[in-house]
């Protein structure tokens, strides 16, 4: 079962880019094996060719499988929705505007849960939670006219970073926000 | 193989030599301000933060306009060979594009514009102070300008195919997929790629022209407002579409170059053509990939987004690469500059897809959207997927069409770019990893170390871009000039 991805002890970080380089470097053994055996003239064409084709069902299986299985491990647990445990979460309401950050509350609790209902009062920002290590633990667009809400619940005490995540304009890189969690 | 000859009139290969020659010019001159955006992030240099964002939406504004530029004369360098295209029509889309540049440029340097080459809606029009709306003004009209002349080329290219092939549905080949035709006659890839090209960007710039002109009304007339969830899908599925448009061109290279290189046939066969059909319809409607963070849009519509992002990277991976490995295979091919830009174009769209992918992903998008992963992965499909078409495609002409063989230095340069690319894109992916921010003019300490390994490999890069241009500037004024050298020498000799 994924881990809900609503948590913020979610990493994802990691795995993600180590699957990338593993696959990267087998893309990589792929090409060069077959870049080896390209000086070498075979003229039976249509040979090379249908077992190539009989191999790339294989392959193609393979990835499909791969891509489907993928799609279902992760599509079960979506942030859009408010889970069950939310219900009674604590409404926290946040407003972004050039260039910092409005929230109705600074002080939070672990283990409590918070529903972060977050907007804009001029362009398009975007809210990220930044843990100690400067680890993003989850983000949601701040809009113009719209209220996005994202769920969080603190793991650990300690001083939380709010960065924007949306290009904002000139000091988009200054709107840094400190939270505490105690 | 029936016809190894490419015949091409002298006339359009001049035709194009200019565009390409930009492209390649210009697309140096961005890297370089790449650089200069990495020194001051790694904070090696200080420059005011006005000024990362200027260069960095003329950056990112440039890399892709130049970039589709090049394409665009690969798309129509070949293409000329199966239908009947008004040069008029290329040369006016470069008119339009010269103008769009300049306006743009003058709008981000003199006006200090810097809402980024995404101009997301309402920051045109509320910059914070930064600039007004003269510079505004001068960026969304180039942007507009430059839009409309790569929607005349279009147009063109689809009229020509129409007049040739009926319709869409024929240069598609669909009367071949369902077997009311046979597969040998169905139409050439580079039809059937331009068929698809057209088609996803006059979307792309529709959609596109609409959000720039209310975005130019609305700085005027703020009581004219737009919603702002509407703005946003129309520039995604503008951007998206049309930087994802550049390699779709570009490809044509490869389809046209390798079976001459192998003296093996790339015919359309059934898979293709399906494998084509799907990409158009995927290229239009994955574009939601990019407001997977925002949670009011429809979520169908999101889940959508991550499911055919998925299957969108199944054409490239299992028919395109697939097949430019198929038929090196063994082929006794000559690795000279151009066929070894061509495969490394077919690399670097792989391995640019694993990471978009891995982001596609909605719970991993909630800790990767808008950091540096995201620049990481289309450096990777840009940098030596889309860019290596076009350098290929500029080693190409200077070798086919004006005599050019390669050197030393040339072979030294291609391996500095991958690896200049290469540890470029990695150190963006590895930033992404852990957590910083995208389009931030400074970064804290912890971030900076990948930024120096950045400027490096930037660097490396862009020395490798410059000898390309240099070569290519140097030899191109022959183009279409000297008889063609390509008949003898790329028929396949084993
Ligand atoms: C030496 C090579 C290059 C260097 C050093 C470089 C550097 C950079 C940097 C530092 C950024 C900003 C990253 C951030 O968000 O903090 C960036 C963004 C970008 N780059 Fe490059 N780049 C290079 C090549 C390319 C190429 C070849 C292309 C495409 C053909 C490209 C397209 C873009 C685009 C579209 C953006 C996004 C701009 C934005 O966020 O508004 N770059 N690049
Ligand atoms: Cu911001
Ligand atoms: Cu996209």
């Amino acid at each position: 079962m994924a881990q809900p991805a609503w948590m913020i002890t979610l990493n994802v970080q990691q795995p993600a880019w180590i699957i990338t380089l593993l696959v990267s470097s087998l893309v990589f053994i792929v090409f060069w094996f077959i870049l080896k055996n390209s000086k070498d003239r075979e003229e039976d064409y249509d040979g090379i060719k249908k077992k190539g084709f009989k191999i790339r069902n294989v392959y193609f299986v393979i990835l499909f499988s791969v891509l489907l299985g993928a799609t279902f491990y992760t599509i079960t647990d979506l942030p859009y929705d408010r889970p069950p445990e939310f219900v009674n979460a604590t409404e926290v309401e946040v407003e972004a505007l050039q260039f910092g950050w409005d929230f109705s509350q600074e002080e939070f609790e672990v283990g409590e849960k918070y529903a972060f209902h977050v907007t804009s009062q001029d362009v398009n920002h975007g809210i990220g939670f930044y843990d100690e290590d400067m680890m993003l633990l989850t983000q949601t667009q701040a809009m113009p006219d719209y209220t996005n809400t994202v769920y969080v619940e603190f793991e650990e005490p300690g001083t939380y970073q709010i960065l924007c995540l949306e290009y904002c304009g000139a000091a988009h890189h200054l709107m840094i926000h400190e939270i505490e969690v105690k | 193989m029936d016809n190894p000859l490419v015949k091409i009139n002298p006339m359009t290969k001049r035709l194009v030599t200019f565009p390409v020659l930009m492209s390649g010019l210009f697309i140096f001159l961005m890297m370089a301000f790449g650089v200069i955006m990495l020194l001051n992030q790694a904070n090696m240099i200080q420059i005011n933060m006005g000024m990362f964002y200027q260069l960095m939406t003329i950056h990112g504004t440039g890399m892709i306009g130049f970039a589709a530029l090049g394409a665009a004369g690969i798309m129509w360098y070949f293409l000329s060979q199966y239908v009947e295209l008004n040069r008029r029509v290329f040369q006016i889309n470069l008119i339009l594009f010269l103008l769009g540049v300049v306006s743009v440029l003058v709008g981000i340097f003199k006006y200090d514009f810097a809402g980024g080459w995404t101009f997301l809606y309402p920051l045109p029009a509320m910059s914070g102070g930064m600039w007004a709306e003269a510079g505004a003004t001068l960026y969304l009209g180039g942007m507009l300008l430059i839009g409309c002349g790569f929607l005349l080329l279009f147009l063109e290219v689809s009229r020509a195919i129409i007049s040739k092939y009926g319709s869409f549905a024929q240069s598609l080949g669909w009367p071949h997929i369902f077997g009311l035709r046979k597969e040998e006659d169905a139409p050439p890839p580079t039809v059937v790629a331009s068929t698809m090209v057209s088609i996803v960007n006059i979307t792309a710039l529709i959609a596109g022209a609409a959000i720039l002109v209310m975005s130019l009304i609305n700085l005027y007339n703020p009581s004219f407002t737009i919603d702002p969830l509407l703005a946003k899908n129309l520039i995604y599925a503008f951007g998206h579409i049309f930087a994802n448009s550049i390699i779709y061109m570009g490809v044509i290279l490869v389809y046209e170059m390798l079976p001459r290189y192998t003296g093996r046939p790339w015919k359309s066969y059934k898979i293709f053509l399906i494998a084509w059909t799907l990409s158009t319809i995927f290229t239009i409607i994955i574009y939601p990939h990019h407001l997977l963070m925002d949670f009011v849009m429809p979520n169908w519509m999101l889940i959508i987004g991550q499911v055919l992002s998925y299957m969108n990277g199944l054409p490239v991976l299992i028919v395109t690469a697939y097949g430019a490995l198929m038929i090196v295979y063994r082929s006794g091919i000559k690795w000279d500059v151009t066929s070894s830009f061509i495969m490394l174009s077919m690399f670097g769209w792989v391995i640019g897809v694993i990471p978009a992918i891995i982001d596609a992903t909605i719970i991993v998008n909630q800790v990767m959207h808008n950091t540096q992963w995201v620049p990481g992965h289309f450096h990777l499909y840009m940098g030596i997927g889309a860019t290596a078409m076009i350098i290929g495609f500029m080693f190409y002409l200077t070798k086919f069409d004006a005599n050019r063989t390669d050197q030393e230095i040339d072979r030294a340069s291609f391996w500095s770019f991958i690896i200049g690319i290469l540890g470029l894109s990695a150190s963006f992916l590895y930033s992404g990893q852990i957590s910083t921010p995208r389009r931030w003019a400074e970064h804290v300490p912890e971030w900076i170390a990948p930024n120096i390994i950045g400027v490096i490999f930037g660097t490396i890069a862009t020395l490798a871009m410059l000898v390309f241009v240099f070569r290519f500037i140097v030899i191109s004024h022959k183009i279409g000039k000297s008889e063609t050298s390509f008949d003898e020498s790329t028929r396949k000799i084993s």
